[in-house]
């Protein structure tokens, strides 16, 4: 059976329904996502590939509990490749070194070598959206969203790491995603702003 | 103000995960009842699902799918003949300290190694202490060795056979010690069921009497609160 024109929940349902060459029509989709926020998190291209095949395995052993009113299949395996990569960072007792990509990957456009097919142009959008977005942010919050997100740091190891305040870490991490919010979520959907609560905070708080 | 009622500004981080364990405890009880945070979440939530897009695109080698493919074919396999002989552990993704613990003691002793399945204890060479763990009803098939150095500074968890949780909830190491469980990790396990990680711990490994597996929240709790699925003494003095 052919997949390559299936979409994503019908590709899950049939990786469910024990169909392998489903399994590697959903990897030649998403490999290079899951391998790009893989490797940005442990940084060494061997450890993940390794990681990349688990992300895989993982779906095919887990796609009965795939639920699509909680979130899409690329936001799933999203969550499934970060999950996965932490995991490695955590295990190895990892700490941001020489062998990690560098911040400045983080704002940075992709490698315009790479082929981008007709497919992968709705993502290559949103790619573009995120980094334009994150580039906008004063680069010191920037560190700390990519140390709590990236690296699975808590407040209290980016405090270490950074050597600064416990709440000038706090601080920069909410204001960084607040205006990610704004851009990312309030911006290109205002209708939904008042669907949600709706309610504002203050962001000068002391910590 | 808001922030007295709800949990508004621990938000942002609680989507990240980068809240310490107490916070996250507050938030996710917080939520259960309460649908202004909810929501506000939902919208942090999107922010962080976002975020793995921002990384530059990288391929991995075209042999990745290739491996994808036997690991698929292996799995099927193993799904029709779930019983395993005895294995030397793998050493990935175990870090290069807890690595080489293993491999000292299974190059060099590895029939005593097979013993353990029998002994629960044994002492390696240079005084490490290889401790078999003993599986409850909630992992009938789990098994587990915990490899303790000869002065208790490193140490190693090696479980296999345990069920593979959602994403959801994490496996979570405890150290005991005079009744009070410091928690030395946590951990999710791959297909089949297998994982090796360093014991992290404040103190030394030779301090405490026991060590404990349960059932957490991903990213770990203050304390037990779900099933224990391995237990042993650390036959400590």
């Amino acid at each position: 059976m052919d997949f390559e024109k299936a979409d994503d929940v019908y590709l899950i349902k049939q990786i469910a329904a024990g169909q392998t060459a489903a399994v590697e029509a959903l990897y030649d989709r998403y490999n290079r996502l899951v391998f790009s926020a893989v490797l940005v998190i442990v940084g060494d291209r061997a450890v993940a590939e390794e990681v990349t095949l688990d992300v895989f395995v993982h779906v095919w052993r887990g796609a009965k509990t795939y639920d699509d009113t909680r979130a899409g299949v690329r936001t799933w395996l999203a969550a499934i490749a970060r999950h996965h990569a932490i995991d490695i960072l955590r295990w190895q007792g990892s700490r941001v070194d020489s062998r990690s990509v560098p911040l400045d990957d983080f704002s940075l456009a992709g490698d315009p070598n790479l082929p981008d097919p007709e497919a992968q142009a709705e993502l290559s959008i949103q790619r573009r959206r995120v980094q334009q977005a994150l580039a906008q942010l004063p680069e010191e919050q920037r560190l700390a969203l990519f140390l709590a997100y990236f690296k699975g740091f808590s407040h209290q190891q980016i405090s270490e790491q950074l050597r600064q305040p416990l709440g000038t870490v706090k601080t920069r991490i909410r204001l960084a995603m607040q205006k990610l919010r704004q851009i990312l979520v309030d911006e290109q959907q205002p209708s939904n702003t008042s669907e949600r609560s709706g309610v504002t905070y203050p962001t000068n708080r002391k910590d | 103000m808001l922030n007295d009622v709800h949990v508004l500004e621990l938000l942002p981080a609680y989507a990240l995960g980068s809240l310490d364990d107490a916070e996250t405890r507050q938030v996710a009880e917080h939520l259960s009842s309460c649908y202004t945070c909810r929501k506000e979440l939902e919208s942090y939530q999107a922010v962080a699902d976002m975020l793995l897009l921002a990384v530059p695109e990288a391929a991995p080698s075209p042999e990745l799918k290739k491996r994808l493919a036997r690991r698929l074919h292996g799995s099927e396999l193993k799904r029709t003949a779930p019983a395993r002989g005895w294995q030397v552990p793998r050493l990935f993704p175990v870090g290069a300290v807890a690595g080489l613990l293993i491999l000292l003691l299974a190059v060099s002793n590895l029939v005593l190694w097979q013993r353990l399945n029998h002994l629960e204890y044994m002492t390696g060479p240079l005084g490490m202490k290889a401790v078999a763990l003993q599986n409850t009803g909630a992992a009938p098939d789990g098994s587990a060795f915990a490899i303790v150095s000869g002065d208790g500074k490193n140490g190693v968890l090696v479980v296999d056979h345990l069920p593979e949780l959602d994403a959801s909830k994490e496996y979570q190491v405890w150290l005991v010690r005079d009744g009070e469980t410091t928690g030395a990790g946590t951990f999710s396990v791959d297909e089949d069921g297998y994982r090796g990680m360093r014991l992290a711990a404040p103190d030394s490994l030779l301090s405490y009497a026991s060590v404990l597996v349960t059932v957490e929240p991903a990213g770990g709790s203050t304390a037990p609160t779900g099933k224990q699925v391995l237990n042993g003494s650390l036959f400590n003095p």
